[in-house]
């Protein structure tokens, strides 16, 4: 109890300072600053309760912000070109918001080349590449894939839509592994392409939030042809096909920047575990789980993880019934087996000391500091944007 | 001479790597036998299509007289550019549904018609022809100056040398069969990577330019 109460009060004075504080007392910002620390003091709570159960606010925040994100940069957009179209002059000027799905494809192009193939601004205004690149390395080294059901904006859409329908209509549970094939296969074209092209041929050609974002003037048959696929790539990875299976398909499938996460992961701090002994293999679990990290054979086999792309939404926590999946440190994975190295604190202080340090109460904080971080500049603006159309309309 | 040929494809190599590692990378990886005689041989009849390219382009621009130009004619280059990628996505994808399909068909056959026009020599050779498509300035500059160079025994040489100065990037690909065998599912991702490669390759970069500029 202690220890939750410590978390939510720094939690509290975190959000104070880069909401409150940053968006200079705003009432958007308080109401915002608000929301979030219901949100992580339900989330610390429920999760006392029953091990999993803080999940459902993990999905409330990303869907908001996701939602947030959009209408806030779509009206920074217009505010500044007059339309969502890129403008050749933002391309020569190099202007373009540089987001983090980028950060894979201009890597080697960068170490051949030395010059960022995006035309982005290097550092300065946000999104900016370098800051960008600075985030995704803190977070990387921290919460690891946990960006894509943390922190990620465009997560969220997938997110709320797999969530609309009650029941499954589509299973891909015994696809896993081949999904897991073309996702990685996928980035690998990509990353190869960008080589050879020296551009971001994913957010040329098959980024489906370029419908959410900006994208190229339809103003030539090429153009016009990525439009088309933009739109279907948005329709069926993002509304259709998450709605049909209650999973994240275009993060689990597509996106360059959650394969590129899954193996920059393993020099993260947390990862999840899964106890073999409790396990009674019903495979709860990997019907929840919306990236399909977890095979049946991943359960069969005994493995005591998930498999490469585990996002730790911690959705297969909730699911199981025997609760024999958490969170561990990494470094903690192997000392675990032998039961070594963990010692009962004698003091309360001790007690409480504990209980903060656990890797799921230190994990969650982490990534919803991150979340929070991100969220708050581009929320708070959305909802100023809405109330003042609100206020506008009557 | 030969140490400037050298030095001139050391320091401009990485032009080549850009066109051919996406071509080589993902179709050496997902060949069925991946041993490293076969991956060597791959590589070389791949670098031999290449070469016999330039040699071919050499003499068809000494003939129609371009290389009184200090430049190169972009739109030439670029029209070049778009046979290429044709070219090498057409081959790669024959080599993807008839020998590497990655999904639900036996020894990756999808398309047995294709099995032969596909298999992984021919698609070495085609692929290494039509990559050699793509003129570069560096490879402008090796002909420019083994043609003005001096007389055609020692211009001849003069390209051989360049060519060969850009072979080191490749040697990292002579790897290949180790990390296979360390990662065999490796194998099925690379089918993945060239059946969309050759798809992006073919409309992406050259049917779309072809037909609409």
């Amino acid at each position: 109890m202690v220890s939750s109460l410590i978390l939510c009060a720094l939690m509290s004075c975190l959000t104070f300072f880069f909401c409150v504080v940053m968006g200079n007392f705003a009432p958007t910002s308080i109401i915002y600053a608000v929301f979030l620390i219901f949100i992580f003091t339900r989330m610390t709570f429920a999760e006392r309760k029953r091990i999993g159960s803080g999940v459902i606010y993990r999905r409330i925040f990303q869907t908001v912000f996701a939602v947030g994100f959009c209408i806030a940069f779509i009206s920074d957009l217009y505010a500044e070109r007059g339309s969502m179209a890129i403008t050749s002059e933002a391309m020569n000027n190099s202007e373009l918001p540089f987001c983090h799905i980028a950060i894979p494809q201009v890597l080697l192009p960068f170490l051949i080349t030395k010059s960022i193939i995006f035309p982005a601004r290097i550092s300065g205004a946000y999104a900016a590449a370098a800051s960008m690149i600075c985030i995704w390395l803190a977070v990387t080294l921290t919460v690891g894939r946990g960006w894509c059901s943390w922190i990620c904006f465009y997560g969220g859409w997938e997110e709320g839509f797999s969530h609309v329908a009650k029941k499954r209509r589509l299973n891909l549970l015994p696809k896993n592994k081949e999904m897991r094939e073309i996702h990685f296969g996928f980035f690998l074209f990509i990353i190869l392409a960008s080589i050879c092209q020296l551009s971001c041929i994913y957010c040329e050609w098959f980024c489906p939030f370029k419908l959410t974002t900006e994208y190229f003037p339809m103003n030539s048959i090429p153009t016009l042809l990525a439009g088309v696929m933009f739109i279907g790539l948005f329709l069926g990875l993002v509304v259709v096909l998450p709605i049909l299976t209650k999973r994240r398909t275009q993060c689990s499938t597509l996106c360059p920047f959650g394969a590129f996460a899954s193996l920059t992961d393993r020099i993260s701090l947390f990862r999840m575990k899964i106890d073999t002994d409790k396990c009674k293999g019903c495979l709860k679990c990997a019907s929840a789980c919306p990236f399909g990290a977890i095979d049946i054979t991943t359960i069969q086999e005994k493995k005591g993880h998930p498999e490469l792309n585990c996002a730790k939404c911690g959705e297969c926590m909730n699911a199981c019934p025997e609760k024999a999946i958490s969170y561990e440190f990494r470094f903690n994975m192997k000392k675990e087996k032998c039961g070594c190295g963990r010692k009962e604190p004698k003091t309360a202080f001790g007690r409480v000391l504990r209980e903060i340090s656990e890797p799921a109460q230190l994990f969650r904080f982490a990534a919803f500091t991150f979340g929070m971080i991100m969220s708050s500049g581009f929320v708070d603006r959305s909802m100023k944007i809405v109330f003042d159309a609100i206020k506008g309309a009557f | 001479m030969i140490l400037e040929a050298i030095l001139l494809g050391l320091s401009t190599g990485t032009y080549c790597t850009m066109y051919c590692a996406p071509v080589l990378i993902p179709f050496l990886f997902g060949c069925e036998k991946t041993g490293h005689k076969r991956n060597a041989a791959l590589t070389g009849a791949f670098l031999g299509g290449r070469l016999a390219m330039y040699f071919i382009l050499g003499a068809a621009f000494a003939g129609m007289e371009l290389l009184v130009h200090e430049y190169m004619n972009p739109v030439l280059a670029r029209k070049l550019s778009v046979y290429a990628y044709i070219f090498c996505g057409l081959s790669l994808l024959f080599n993807s549904l008839g020998v590497k399909f990655p999904w639900g068909c036996k020894d990756g056959c999808h398309s047995p018609k294709l099995r032969r026009i596909g298999n992984d020599w021919v698609t070495a050779v085609v692929t290494g022809l039509s990559v050699g498509l793509h003129v570069c300035p560096p490879l402008w500059t090796a002909i420019l100056r083994s043609v003005f160079g001096g007389n055609g025994i020692s211009g001849f040489f003069y390209f051989l040398f360049f060519y060969v100065g850009t072979l080191p990037f490749f040697i990292p690909l002579l790897g290949i069969p180790f990390v296979a065998k360390k990662l065999p599912v490796i194998k099925r991702v690379s089918r993945v990577t060239q059946f969309c490669l050759s798809l992006y390759f073919l409309v992406c970069l050259g049917l779309l330019p072809f037909f609409f500029g």
